[in-house]
């Protein structure tokens, strides 16, 4: 085999080739391939941070289509007791709704005042209105099927406390002095 | 053996040397890396456009999505506190104090002995109901006292049945200074006033305790 001798300025041309071709290749990564790589790798971790994104999203529509569904079940107590509190004011319709039950329940006279309000934080679109009821003479066996009635018929009363006072004039009758809770819409 | 002169040689020998050049070799083998580098390097920026496709789709799914999930998650909550507002409701209406049961019990309770005057009572509490009921009145008979305290303990035992924790006290007990006509005998008497204690309802659950950091 015949020894190859390069010259001085055949050495320098080769250096400068592989040096050359070094940048080259370093270029090649540096400023094509690589940033090109780092650009796939970040779309590719977006698409993989979407998706689970997208699955809750998904998830959470049908979550909330399938409480729709249910909220006819649900809300149904709601719609029963809107339907039971009449519209108005209460000052207006509630009187004369305990005056037309004890005068049906054979108690004639009933007068009804508003003694207050109560707050309700727990009942949010409602409040909780507090009536006094005087019954000036009732007879007790009357009065407590009177009170079964109410306690039956109208849920949204509640007695918070009463009275009962024998009459001094009229041994059969008493004084029956009602405070009753109601709930009413806002 | 016949004397060969190859008279070409020098040529055959240039030939060669062209064929065999270094420079020559160097730029096919580069231009072949260059050549494998710039088809890797057009592959990847198919990819990268595969990708970024992908990207704008599923990115407008998010878009068109996250509208939606917003104002599902507004109506879910909606909805809940809604659910939440009907078992309250349904809650207050079942866990209220029935009076007309106990004046029933009381109809029953009360001897022919006895006369009450005054009955008188309040409900306080949301979860546990109590009751406080104050019943004044007067108790006839050869022994009145006792005839009251019949009343006091016949109300906390039949009360004790239907409720919970009830007290049946005396708040006052006096020897009358009226008599009373029963059965046609002069009865002495006895004033009252019993106090009597009761529970309805369940607790409600405690909130959950704090974790301690």
């Amino acid at each position: 085999m015949k020894d190859i001798q390069l010259g001085k300025e055949e050495i320098q041309k080769l250096v400068l080739g592989v040096l050359l071709f070094f940048g080259l290749i370093y270029s090649y990564f540096d400023l094509l391939l690589g940033p090109l790589s780092k650009h796939q790798d970040a779309v590719r971790l977006s698409i993989v941070a979407l998706g689970p994104e997208i699955d809750a999203d998904k998830a959470q529509i049908a979550r909330a289509k399938k409480m729709e569904q249910e909220a006819l079940i649900t809300q149904k107590t709601t719609r029963q007791v809107n339907a039971m509190i009449p519209e108005g004011s209460p000052v207006a319709w509630f009187p004369t709704h305990m005056a037309e039950f004890f005068k049906k329940q054979g108690i004639d006279k009933a007068l009804t005042r508003m003694n207050g309000e109560l707050p309700d934080k727990e009942l949010p679109g409602y409040r909780k209105l507090v009536w006094g009821v005087d019954l000036p003479k009732v007879e007790f066996v009357p009065f407590a099927e009177a009170v079964s009635v109410l306690e039956n018929e109208e849920p949204l009363f509640e007695i918070a406390a009463m009275q009962i006072d024998a009459s001094r004039e009229d041994v059969g009758a008493q004084h029956a002095l009602l405070t009753l809770n109601n709930i009413v819409r806002q | 053996m016949a004397l060969r002169l190859n008279l070409y040689h020098e040529v055959i020998k240039a030939k060669a040397l062209k064929r065999r050049d270094p420079l020559k070799i160097s730029i096919y083998a580069l231009s072949a890396i260059a050549a494998l580098c710039a088809s890797w390097y057009l592959l990847q920026l198919v990819n990268m456009h595969n990708l970024t496709a992908d990207l704008k789709r599923v990115k407008g799914e998010y878009d068109k999505l996250e509208p939606l999930a917003k104002a599902s998650k507004k109506k879910e909550d909606a909805l809940t506190q809604q659910g939440k507002l009907s078992v309250q409701l349904e809650k207050r209406m079942e866990s209220r104090f029935y009076w007309a049961p106990l004046l029933a019990e009381m109809m029953q309770l009360v001897p022919r002995e006895v006369q009450i005057t005054r009955m008188g009572g309040d409900v306080t509490g949301d979860g546990i109901r109590r009751c406080s009921l104050t019943i004044d009145g007067l108790s006839a008979g050869t022994d009145p006292r006792k005839v009251a305290e019949d009343l006091r303990t016949s109300i906390a035992d039949k009360f004790s049945a239907k409720y919970k924790n009830v007290t049946s006290t005396f708040k006052m007990l006096e020897d009358g200074t009226e008599m009373v006509m029963l059965d046609g005998k002069q009865m002495s008497t006895a004033t009252f006033a019993i106090n009597v204690q009761l529970y309805t309802g369940e607790d409600k659950p405690a909130a959950p305790a704090r974790k301690k950091k």
